[in-house]
């Protein structure tokens, strides 16, 4: 526990916030060790009912991979493994390697260091054998044809897809399947990728920003059909900034910002580790040594008698309060959101490592 | 295989939906020959006019239907990120660069039959009978040289710097190459090194019923290896930007 006081996390509209690069400052949070690990802990029982799986190979693993740009390093020795049946989201801000990080697992790029495998083999022959539909934010479609030539075209691409009927029905495009694809609205089109993205019944699935042109109900209706992907067993990996999403649509989250993972676990997990509760209340002798040693402390404000703490275990902090003899007043516990964690754990990572790089790109 | 095969079936459906082609692989070279075709008295490369000219009409639209419209669509649909989409998909990663250069052969045929046949009817062109289909698949083939320029140029440039970098390389080659109108002098020597020089010339030297010097054809086999060298570059040194 070194820490002195710390600046309060700020609230508001995260968009906004770590767009404009977080929203923090300079702030030392405590506790927040958020040492990513390699594998998931809870992923034993996913796997045990995925048809097709293969015994214990991940769907996909990065060996310290890393990604030099001229003087950026933009993915910076990412190691991690998939499993099957997993629903993973990558998060991070713009510029954190997401993008970058898919490109390299779909062999669009070359890792400058590390190993890549998917389904224990290289990407380029992996994407070849058609076991992985991907919708990239960059992938354009073909222009003047149809919906559906352009469905049947990449449907005839891969070896054991799904009828292209399906498709159209899964990805909600079946009423618009006659249009040409240049004449679409950027949802349609949104649409249109991810229905390419499935149409090979692959057995994974890797989103980057699937949802960024659409609107609100074209979200759920994509988050809709992407259940049922999920639920027939396959296997989701998908780049996002919206945390909402994160939380909502992933059994597991990858925290990454400037090219490194910096927390790895479900989405309470990773609340955990940020001090998921915020416990405020009012003291009349405020002992600062005393507070910042309290059990699950995270972050600790005062200003005059009002002191809020960002806390792991609220309980525990409250009733270490108490037992010291102090009788706080006013006590609020509220929870904090994935958004206030992402923004912690990034934040400590901008502190310790300068907080330009994440600005790039 | 396979893949590559619905690949192109879809492009060509694509050309049927988008005529626009038809006016510079087509409509020129015919217009040019309705206009210059007939001069009934008039020779060149050693044969009547009207059989030169019908050659070089026919290797006109052939290398402007390669080279014009390919590049332009391949530039667009790498800066759209149609290439990347393919890329992930099992379609082995030559596939589109084969797709292109095979769509390109389908787009020429007709430039090149309309105007054989204008020259047998409107031209009056007669030729033994075997004749017709040599000089059809000469320049048939050579026009897959512009193809590979076209893909070269396409996967270098944006779409905004295409379109002026082909026109100067097309009027180059037809000016030098005596599509519009036999050169002498100092440009008709530096133009007996182009393609469209070569593929022409290989023609009328099969009207006029003379060995065909084998520099000609080395001279496209050249040519046909320096675009597949750069396009093969081109593709190569964008990889990780399309």
């Amino acid at each position: 526990m070194q820490s002195k006081l710390t600046q309060k996390l700020k609230q508001g509209n995260y968009m906004s916030q770590y767009e404009t690069g977080y929203g923090v400052s300079g702030s030392a949070t405590a506790g927040l060790a958020a040492t990513a690990t390699a594998t998931a802990t809870a992923t034993a029982t996913a796997t045990a009912g995925y048809e097709g799986s293969h015994g214990r190979t991940p769907v996909v693993s990065f060996e310290n991979v890393s990604k030099q740009y001229g003087r950026l390093r933009a993915v910076d020795g990412l190691t991690l493994d998939l499993r099957a049946g997993e629903t993973v989201a990558l998060l991070g801000p713009n510029g954190a390697g997401k993008s970058t990080s898919l490109d390299m697992l779909l062999a669009l790029r070359k890792p400058t260091s590390g190993r890549i495998r998917m389904f224990g083999d290289d990407p380029y022959h992996a994407v070849k054998s058609g076991r992985v539909g991907a919708m990239l934010q960059s992938g354009g479609l073909m222009p003047e044809v149809t919906v559906r030539e352009l469905v049947e075209l990449i449907t005839k691409l891969h070896p054991n897809p799904e009828p292209v009927q399906t498709t159209l029905k899964r990805a909600g495009i079946a009423q618009f399947a006659d249009q040409r694809v240049d004449r679409l609205s950027g949802g349609q089109t949104q649409r249109v990728r991810f229905a390419l993205a499935i149409c090979g019944k692959s057995e994974l699935i890797v989103l980057d920003e699937p949802t960024a042109a659409m609107d609100v109900e074209t979200r759920r209706l994509f988050w809709d059909s992407m259940k049922e992907e999920v639920a027939a067993g396959r296997t989701l990996l998908f780049a996002t900034h919206y945390l909402e999403e994160a939380d909502q649509a992933a059994d597991r989250i990858l925290v990454i910002n400037r090219g490194r993972l910096l927390a790895d676990g479900t989405p309470a997990e990773i609340k955990a580790r940020a001090g998921a509760r915020r416990l405020s209340f009012r003291l009349d002798k405020v002992d600062e040594p005393f507070l910042l040693g309290l059990p699950g402390l995270v972050n600790l404000e005062v200003r005059h008698d009002v002191v809020q703490i960002q806390s792991s275990d609220s309980d525990a902090t409250l009733y270490a309060v108490i037992d010291a003899g102090y009788r706080p007043r006013e006590i609020e516990v509220t929870s904090l959101g994935l958004e206030q964690a992402f923004l912690a754990i990034t934040a400590e990572d901008d502190a310790t490592n300068g907080n330009s790089a994440g600005e790039t790109n | 295989m396979a893949g590559t095969l619905a690949l192109t079936k879809a492009e060509l459906s694509r050309l049927m939906h988008n005529r626009r082609y038809f006016i510079f692989t087509v409509a020129f070279p015919v217009i040019l020959y309705l206009l210059i075709g007939r001069q009934v008295s008039a020779h060149a490369y050693g044969i009547a006019f009207g059989a030169y000219y019908m050659i070089a009409m026919a290797t006109f639209g052939a290398f402007s239907g390669a080279l014009n419209g390919n590049a332009q669509r391949i530039s667009q649909e790498k800066k759209e990120g149609w290439i990347r989409q393919l890329r992930l998909t099992p379609l082995p990663a030559s596939a589109y660069v084969i797709t292109k250069i095979l769509v390109s052969l389908a787009t020429t045929v007709p430039a090149i039959v309309i105007v054989l046949l204008l020259g047998r009817f409107y031209g009056n062109v007669h030729l033994p009978a075997w004749q017709w289909p040599v000089i059809a698949v000469t320049v048939w083939f050579g026009s897959t040289i512009f193809a590979a320029l076209a893909v070269a140029i396409g996967y270098r440039f944006a779409p905004e710097q295409v379109q002026p970098i082909t026109l100067i390389i097309y009027f180059t080659f037809a000016i030098l190459g005596g599509l519009w109108f036999p050169l002498t002098g100092f440009l008709g020597k530096v133009g007996q090194f182009t393609p469209t020089y070569e593929a022409v010339k290989i023609g009328a030297d099969v009207i006029r019923g003379i060995a065909v010097p084998a520099g000609l054809a080395i001279g496209l086999v050249v040519w046909l290896g320096i675009f597949v060298a750069l396009a093969t570059v081109a593709v190569r040194s964008t990889a990780e930007s399309v």
